[in-house]
């Protein structure tokens, strides 16, 4: 948030709503209408004294009224802008926080201000609200207090909330002993929603865990689900955990009503445990409701507004759910995250990147920022002259701390030529004051003591770069977060801490080092490895977008999984897989990426911006590219000797079933005939420990698709499995659709198989039925084994030789952060998509694939790349050539190299280094060091603490 | 809430006339996780314990054994190392690296006498501000009853009066 709200080309206006568009693709004209928050953000530097000022309490929207809020407020505490905004409808006007605020910042007649905006393309990004659960009466949700939602739950659960982490009952503010979570509240059928929101499953399993952790007083946390949807990468492992952990105790079933005690407010459950085929009544002192998410109340208008449609929930609607999660109805709009249906967090990202590559098809002009003008540097040269400046920020610091007294302190330490303070160090005249210090006094270093480096050193960083100051000979002192705003009720050790904190920030200061940015050239184009949807994809955003792009196929075809005939029908619309495939061929060919069919990649060296590839097959080169793509994907599991695959006829993996689909008549036979009676066995390969411990992601929609084909054929239909995870667009309309057409559906027991009869050919499947409690036995003469997906060899292994990218502890590559960065691997500028990253279907591969074109472009939209110069740095006297370094390195930064007389050692690429240090702790020989945190600059604030208080 | 009285000065901080021992506990965070904790802990205004000071790093993986043998040298009745959870490192793997950097330290520590008690490596992520306050108030507690350090000034001039009484 903070990143987008400092970006020089994003410009974020808040409170607000789109009027009115015109126009088309490239040239969209948007109306917008920002509605006043009384408060200017340019003057408002965010002290709070108007906060205090206010006698106006109102109850927290962010925190759903669990917390109060003054009239004028911040909605959240890292809301950008950082300013507050005035809620109007209760402020009684009455001058108070106009007469404290001094940056003279609030304006009662501030107008509403309409803007007209010329833009090339438009995503959505409007996200969702949740299900009102007070629509469903037989939960008590705003009859009894002690039923509250999962969201209600989160702002207590959350370390800077309501309760600051702690769980309490909202009848009597005493720590629940039972807390019950009711799952797919609103979804899957109930209060008119048929979809599933995805999120819940493990967000209630998360809380458990958060819960134990933060209130050992809770005795009991019951879970009432469904079916858990553990789907994505890693989360059945985090249920494992929960499991391991017994964070909670697991119920399936759906409650049929809640009853509530009067005095005590403690409430029963009545529920029917589906598995142990019992009415169960649950006590619990505290209900969670897990809400469903719902379109938002706007999603309506804007949709209409836009000319995009909403599909039949409200949501905005999606051109096509079964390959591209971000286009709408009109090119040139394109929505990402919730607002198209409820998401989790990583596929949350990985659309918004997706968005952002399609977007850019449609924009010109300047991509990257201005480049900012050079200034000439200061000479800083000579004894260090530190300035130190401190800052009360309102009365955020100086409420708690004497800033004269640190003021005056700071002054005698040695190398301090001059210690200021001022009432706010971040707002622009804090700002001036600073350089004026600077020249005037002819400062070489610079201290701000104020709040973290976290968020405001790039503030200070970038000022003082603007005088050609070299930023690196800033250092900042936190004592705010770190100090007046956590040991408010101990002052004076709080001024002492504070005292001896400026004190080590000098001792640094002193020892800092001029760095300067490097830079090394970008070529500006890029390798797709792999030719199947998801290289498809991504070579064609990127080659639309005018980057040269080679995309390199080992097969002599392009399409991977796609291709007939290895996929017949795409869920949930059916659409036949040739008739996609043909048209994503044909925006590739017309994108003019260069394909190189029958061709692999043999080497890749080099690093961000500078690659170099060898090519073999089709042609024999070497090509230079600025980024990479990896695009492999995933091999399918491979049942044999398990449910009679290979030994009884008859029995046919899932993939095979499409094959045959794919064959004309498209009917599947066996013996001549289409089968009587079939059977599914879902979750071969996947959910196993011994193979692959997660979630293979598509096999429960593709099955169920396989079973709705099946059925319509004629066949009767029995579909084994152990949770149906219907999360995709349409999937769960799917499924009811097959139990409507009679499909049976039967729960593989936790820790068991159903055993397949018959001795030359399939006859059948035995399986206890936990639901039934007893012991079924189907018929089927053709049974069908849905495989999961696993990690693609020897490709994996060995891309992962060549480019050093990470792998995970399933054997897929490893993305960089599973939510801020799910597309990034450990090696900067190499990039993956689709299953190579772990097991996915079409629409969510699509989408990946794009996000790793738009996260390509990052880089390939400069003709440089900046090196971040806080890096490690080897003194080649005292390097011995171990190689220890390159050895932990994880970016592959260190190489030992002949330093011409036959000598080897070691020399770090700044552009591959990440600036840990790690390395620099690490050598044996003391050869490396870490710029901006040298051991130097390290042993100078140990000694500044305890040379600054003696013992005590 | 009091302000601190400009007359403050260097000297230890003194209640009713007499001197009461504070330990000094020296924390090394990394910029990611464990440092951004302790914002996080400011940000809900979660107090605790006022008796340590930060170093921030880049990463875990950078506080080596000479760090934290330093601090002892210079008289830190604890240290407290921190850093990200496991597999929430910005750097991949620089906690693991900063565990094998501990245990090393750790034998150090033990090799010159100084308790074990002193030393502490954990996990706080950017969320655990609730973590980060109790963790320091349980080590500052620690520290407190395990007394100055062995290495410690206090403990040095509190071993010269009694040698002063004894000869």
């Amino acid at each position: 948030m903070m990143d987008a709200g400092r970006h020089p080309l994003i410009e974020v206006i808040t409170n607000a709503e789109v009027t009115g568009m015109s126009g088309g693709p490239g040239d969209f004209r948007v109306q917008v209408r920002k509605h006043p928050r009384y408060v200017d953000e340019e003057k408002c530097v965010a002290c709070g004294q108007c906060v205090e000022a206010c006698h106006i309490v109102q109850g927290n929207e962010f925190d759903y009224n669990l917390k109060a809020r003054k009239a004028i407020y911040r909605p959240f505490p890292q809301s950008v802008p950082a300013a507050y905004v005035i809620d109007m409808d209760h402020c009684k006007k009455c001058w108070r926080c106009v007469k404290v605020c001094e940056p003279e910042a609030i304006d009662f007649d501030m107008p509403a201000r309409d803007y007209e905006f010329e833009v090339g393309s438009i995503i959505i990004a409007a996200g969702f609200q949740e299900f009102d659960a007070s629509a469903l009466g037989n939960y008590g949700y705003a009859r009894f207090p002690n039923v509250i939602t999962s969201l209600e739950l989160e702002r207590m659960l959350n370390a800077s909330g309501v309760t600051k982490g702690h769980i309490v009952r909202p009848s009597d503010q005493q720590t629940p002993r039972s807390i019950l979570f009711i799952q797919c509240v609103g979804a899957r059928g109930e209060g008119g929603r048929p979809y599933c929101s995805r999120f819940c499953c493990m967000n209630a399993v998360k809380d458990s865990l958060l819960i134990r952790q933060h209130d050992p007083e809770v005795e009991d946390i019951t879970i009432l689900y469904t079916d858990l949807r553990a789907f994505g990468k890693g989360f059945d492992d985090f249920v494992r955990r929960s499991f391991d952990e017994q964070s909670a105790h697991y119920l399936r079933g759906r409650p049929s009503k809640i009853e509530e005690e009067p005095g005590s407010q403690n409430l029963t459950v009545f529920v029917e445990d589906t598995l142990e085929h019992q009415l169960k009544r649950v006590p619990a002192d505290l209900v969670v409701l897990s809400l469903a998410a719902a379109p938002s109340d706007g999603a309506q208008a804007l949709a209409a507004m836009l000319e995009v449609g909403t599909d039949q929930y409200g949501f905005i609607a999606r051109r096509d759910p079964a390959v591209s999660a971000v286009e709408t109805a009109r090119d040139g709009i394109y929505v990402c995250g919730s607002a198209a249906g409820p998401q989790v967090i990583p596929d949350c990202v990985a659309q918004a990147s997706a968005a952002a590559a399609r977007a850019q098809m449609f924009l010109t002009g300047s991509r990257s920022a201005d480049e900012k003008q050079e200034v000439e540097p200061l000479d800083l040269s000579g004894s260090p002259r530190v300035g130190v400046l401190v800052c009360h920020c309102g009365i955020n610091i100086s409420g708690v701390l004497d800033i004269d007294d640190l003021t005056a302190s700071a002054a005698q330490i040695d190398g301090v030529v001059v210690a200021a303070e001022h009432q706010f160090a971040c707002s622009s005249v804090g700002q001036d004051k600073l350089i004026e210090l600077v020249k005037e006094h002819r400062l070489n270093r610079v201290v701000v003591a104020a709040c973290t480096p976290r968020t405001h050193e790039p503030v200070f960083q970038e000022t003082l770069s603007g005088i050609g100051f070299n930023p690196y000979l800033l250092e900042m002192v936190n004592i705010r977060d770190q100090c007046s705003w956590v040991h408010a009720t101990q002052p004076q050790e709080a001024q002492q801490k504070a005292r001896t904190l400026i004190r080590m920030g000098v001792a640094r200061a002193k020892n800092l080092k001029p760095l300067m940015e490097g830079k090394s050239p970008m070529t500006r184009a890029a390798l797709v490895i792999g030719g199947g949807i998801a290289g498809i994809q991504a070579a064609t955003d990127l080659a639309w977008q005018g980057f040269p792009v080679v995309l390199v196929e080992k097969t002599g075809e392009l399409g991977g999984r796609l291709r007939a005939p290895n996929l017949k029908y795409l869920y949930p619309t059916m659409q036949p897989a040739e008739k996609v495939l043909k048209q994503k061929l044909m925006r590739l060919k017309d994108s003019g990426a260069r394909v190189l069919l029958n061709s692999e990649v043999e080497d890749i060296t080099g690093y961000v911006g500078n690659f170099e590839a060898t090519l073999s097959g089709a042609v024999d080169e070497k090509i230079q590219i600025g980024a990479v793509i990896l695009a492999t994907g995933a091999d399918l599991y491979d049942p044999a000797g398990e449910f009679g695959y290979g030994r009884l006829t008859g029995v046919i993996t899932s993939e095979e079933l499409e094959q045959r689909l794919c064959h004309k008549p498209a009917a599947v036979q066996v013996n001549g005939a289409p089968p009587r009676s079939a059977a599914i066995i879902l979750c071969v390969g996947s959910r196993d420990e011994e193979c692959f411990s997660g979630c293979s992601r598509y096999c429960c929609p593709t099955g169920i698709k396989q079973a709705i084909l099946l059925s319509e054929q004629g066949s009767d239909v029995t579909v084994f499995y152990r949770d149906i995870r219907t999360v995709s667009i349409g999937a769960e309309e799917m499924y009811r659709k097959a139990r409507g057409l009679g499909v049976l559906f039967v729960r593989i027991p936790d820790g068991r198989k159903p055993e397949v009869l018959g001795t030359e050919k399939v006859t059948g499947v035995r399986c206890y039925d936990a639901l039934l409690d007893r012991t079924l036995e189907v018929e089927a003469d053709l049974l069908v084994l849905g495989v999961g997906m696993r990690p693609l060899e020897p490709e994996t292994s060995k891309f992962h030789d060549i480019l050093k990218a990470s792998l995970g502890l399933d054997g897929f590559f490893l993305e960089r952060h599973p939510e801020l960065a799910p597309v990034e691997t450990s090696v900067e500028g190499v990039l993956i998509a689709g299953t190579v990253q772990g097991p996915k279907d079409i629409v969510d591969t699509v989408a990946q694939a794009s996000a790793a074109a738009a996260k390509a472009t990052v880089f390939l939209a400069h003709d440089q790349v900046r090196l971040n110069p806080t890096v490690a740095v080897v003194d080649a006297e005292k390097c011995r050539g171990c190689g220890c370094c390159a050895e932990i390195c994880q970016f592959q930064a260190p190489k030992l190299v002949d330093d011409g007389s036959g000598v080897f050692i070691a020399e770090i690429n700044a552009s591959l280094c990440k600036g840990c240090g790690t390395c620099a702790s690490w050598c044996p020989s003391g050869a490396i060091s870490a710029q901006h945190f040298t051991d130097r600059q390290v042993h100078a604030m140990i000694d500044a603490f305890f040379e600054t208080e003696a013992a005590r | 809430m009091t302000k601190a009285k400009t007359t403050i000065t260097d000297q230890p901080v003194t209640a009713t006339g007499t001197e009461t021992w504070q330990p000094r506990i020296l924390v090394f965070a990394c910029n990611w996780c464990s440092y951004a904790g302790a914002d996080t802990a400011g940000v809900g205004r979660m107090e605790h314990e006022p008796h340590f000071r930060m170093i921030r790093v880049m990463c875990s993986g950078r506080i080596q054994p000479a760090f934290v043998l330093k601090a002892f040298e210079k008289g830190a009745d604890g240290v407290l190392v921190s850093g990200c959870h496991f597999g929430d490192c910005h750097y991949i793997f620089g906690n693991e690296r900063a565990v094998e950097q501990f245990d090393k330290t750790m034998n150090m520590v033990k090799l010159l006498g100084i308790e074990p008690g002193r030393l502490r490596l954990e996990w706080i992520s950017a969320a655990e501000g609730i973590r980060f306050a109790e963790i320091i108030n349980e080590f500052t507690e620690q520290v407190r009853q395990l007394g100055p350090s062995p290495l410690s000034s206090k403990r040095l001039d509190d071993l010269r009066i009694e040698e002063e009484i004894d000869g």
